[in-house]
């Protein structure tokens, strides 16, 4: 099974090695309060706000990126039909919230933050979790 | 679509794995395709039956409603 567009096994643990390295510098920005929702409030790029921005926000994006787009270790074709699903499933709940979220939430952006994460975790949580399944019932049958 | 890859694993007394192995899946594609949860692409299902040394039929059979 020819699997092209996607990155090697161990983008795996990068990507969760980024999202682990975001928790701690988001908390830190947090409690000292910084204004990290909006980076670019008087357009200049590469200002604090705009780095701690990019140290945040964006480092989580790639690392969730890179978890939800490497190979397995065995990437075959049941793998692949797994994906294909997880993907359409997360588009769907992706777009369920987003258009629930424009009629009746008047915050643009934070839905924009909403649609950064949303199709992400909710494909790696599905991804995941239906391997899960088969690698149990697989230790069921021995 | 039924199977009877079990057992034809059984005569040539070979495991999940082994079969797995010689036609580049993982086990748990195999155990899904003998419990019915998975329908193999034809391709696989080609490479399975050569594994056997029979014809695809003999293998994997329609069902009604199929």
């Amino acid at each position: 099974m020819k699997s092209r567009f996607l990155f090697p096994y161990w983008c795996r643990y990068l990507g969760w090695a980024l999202v682990i390295a975001h928790v701690p510098i988001s908390m830190i920005t947090r409690n000292h309060g910084l204004n990290i929702d909006s980076p670019l409030v008087n357009n200049e790029l590469f200002s604090g706000g705009h780095l701690i921005f990019i140290c945040t926000a964006l480092l989580m994006a790639l690392g969730l990126f890179l978890v939800a787009f490497a190979k397995e270790k065995i990437e075959d074709e049941q793998i692949w039909q797994i994906r294909l699903d997880s993907l359409r499933w997360a588009i769907y709940v992706n777009y369920i919230i987003l258009i629930t979220s424009l009629v009746f939430i008047n915050d643009t952006g934070h839905i924009l933050d909403l649609n950064l994460w949303v199709p992400l975790i909710f494909f790696i949580v599905r991804f995941r979790w239906v391997i899960f399944r088969l690698n149990r019932s697989l230790s069921r049958e021995g | 679509m039924k199977n009877n890859i079990r057992v034809q694993r059984a005569i040539k007394n070979i495991t999940q794995g082994d079969l797995a192995e010689m036609v580049g899946v993982s086990r748990q594609t195999i155990n899904s395709i003998e419990s019915n949860k998975y329908v193999p692409s034809t391709v696989l299902a080609l490479k399975m039956a050569r594994v056997f040394d029979k014809p695809l039929e003999e293998i994997f059979m329609l069902e009604e409603g199929d």
